[in-house]
């Protein structure tokens, strides 16, 4: 998960390792650094620098993480043989590691040979069934063969030992809203909140998910969300801000005929249409016009 | 004799959804087709134009309903309606039409009765660069009768073309210039509106 500022940081960085103007071994840090999955240009700049003799040398220590990094940028490629290269050279460096039995067991998943990963990675929780990454393998794997229902199961059971893992329960999150099985998808958002209750991220995510499953309580929670997520980003969602119109539409809607007023914040929707507006005219004003459409057709 | 439905779909519409899904290899994506019906041939769709929508949380309804009031607004005034809708799987092997794409496809069908689904043919496209195929690399499927999702056969190239036979070689050209780099959807748009979700100067 990458902030904004991160993203452009990262972006900027990218842009100039492209244009030749060097900082290659700080972009890959910062790709490390963010977990993002940038295969294609990892891989590209990790041999301009391991192809080079020098420029690896003055890496010292490091070198062996740019290995592994690069090993598994090559697999995402499918670039087998690069990956087995560095593989092998981890190999020679680290014998009977542990870390690069993990590569191993990736390279096997690579190449499709679902069993064999299997075995090396049942070997591996062996000596350490606390090994987090190869759990995380194991979901994987079954995400890679389509059994989404043993992804499930399996992530399920990690995050019963590892119940801190906030991206282990995202993943959940999203396979659970991929098959439309927003209850549980929305149990995970709340774990999240409840663990680190200022990332924006979850409050909108947990509010789409409330607005999804509908009916009147959870529209009223949902806007409570994107409330909160306003709070949070100040102002600047605009996800969250079209969330609260179409909360305050679909409230509107159901409590058609009953006497109930939105008692909470009326003024709400129109604070947020109104910075809506203000934002598309700054910087999207060609689509200023659709914006205010649509918000007639919410009635807002 | 009821003549079969046929749809015809322009090459920029073509191109862009399949640039879109290439873009994000790593997800599932999706988008809607905008079109109509021929004037003078009442069978035969239209689709002149597509919008890349998502290529995260698909399943998800907020932003879903704001894009759908947005695209309907913008192509509403050039006379346009959404005609279809097109979903590229997340896993290489997965050709199956899943459940979410029938539901998307059910509430379009509600206003526009003869709408399509297209689904993105990752075997087809994988071979596309050795071969000279001219169809276009997805699957379509139609409702039935009985309101059942299916796919039009293997005969699907003569009921769905693109309009210009060429597109498959500019598709190609696209890919090895790696222009999916610059499809905008409205993912992309919700994230930062100064992202035009329309691609104007895309393939201009």
């Amino acid at each position: 998960m990458v902030s904004k500022t991160e993203e452009t940081q990262l972006n900027r960085l990218e842009n100039q390792v492209d244009n030749g103007g060097g900082g290659v071994w700080e972009y890959l840090c910062l790709v490390r650094k963010l977990n993002v999955r940038r295969s294609e240009k990892v891989l590209k700049h990790g041999l301009s620098i391991l192809n080079d003799h020098k420029k690896r040398s003055a890496l010292g220590h490091e070198e062996w993480t740019l290995y592994e990094q690069v090993a598994i940028a090559a697999m995402d490629c499918q670039c087998l043989d690069v990956a087995k290269d560095c593989i092998k050279v981890l190999q020679k460096k680290f014998p009977e590691s542990k870390r690069v039995g993990r590569l191993e067991g990736m390279l096997l998943e690579a190449k499709g040979s679902w069993a064999e990963a299997e075995k090396v990675y049942s070997s591996l929780l062996e000596d350490n069934p606390l090994d987090q990454v190869v759990h995380k393998r194991k979901v994987a794997m079954a995400k890679a063969q389509g059994n989404i229902s043993g992804a499930i199961e399996w992530l399920n059971k990690y995050l019963e030992i590892f119940m801190a893992d906030h991206d282990a329960w995202r993943e959940l999150a999203e396979i659970y809203v991929s098959l439309q099985m927003y209850k549980q998808a929305a149990f995970c958002y709340e774990e999240l909140i409840l663990s680190q209750s200022t990332v924006p991220l979850y409050h909108l995510a947990y509010a789409d998910v409330l607005y999804t499953i509908g009916g009147l309580e959870n529209l009223q929670t949902a806007k409570k969300y994107y409330a909160s997520t306003i709070d949070l980003t100040g102002g600047k969602n605009t996800r969250a801000l079209l969330g609260i119109c179409l909360c305050t539409s679909a409230i509107a809607q159901l409590s058609k005929g009953r006497n109930k007023e939105d008692k909470e914040s009326p003024e709400l929707h129109t604070l947020a249409a109104t910075a809506l507006e203000k934002d598309y005219k700054q910087k999207a004003a060609d689509k200023l016009g659709l914006l205010t459409s649509a918000l007639k057709s919410l009635k807002i | 004799m009821v003549t079969e439905l046929k749809y015809e779909i322009s090459q920029n519409a073509y191109i862009k959804l399949v640039l879109h899904a290439l873009k994000h290899k790593t997800t599932a994506v999706n988008g809607v087709l905008l079109g109509r019906v021929n004037p003078q041939k009442e069978n035969v769709v239209e689709i002149l134009d597509s919008v890349p929508l998502f290529h995260s949380n698909l399943a998800l309804l907020p932003p879903l309903e704001i894009a759908l009031i947005m695209v309907e607004e913008h192509y509403g005034s050039e006379g346009l309606g959404i005609v279809g809708y097109f979903h590229a799987n997340e896993r290489f092997d997965d050709a199956e039409l899943g459940i979410l794409a029938k539901n998307i496809g059910d509430h379009i069908c509600r206003y526009f009765p003869q709408a399509a689904l297209l689904l993105l043919d990752n075997r087809k496209l994988e071979a596309l660069p050795k071969g000279k195929d001219q169809s276009p690399m997805m699957q379509l499927y139609i409702r039935d009768a009985s309101k059942n999702w299916k796919l039009v056969g293997p005969d699907a190239g003569s009921r769905l073309l693109i309009k210009e036979p060429a597109a498959n070689i500019v598709l190609s050209d696209y890919i090895a210039s790696e222009k999916w780099q610059d499809v905008v959807d409205f993912d992309d748009h919700l994230d930062d509106i100064k992202k035009d979700w329309l691609n104007p100067e895309f393939l201009k």
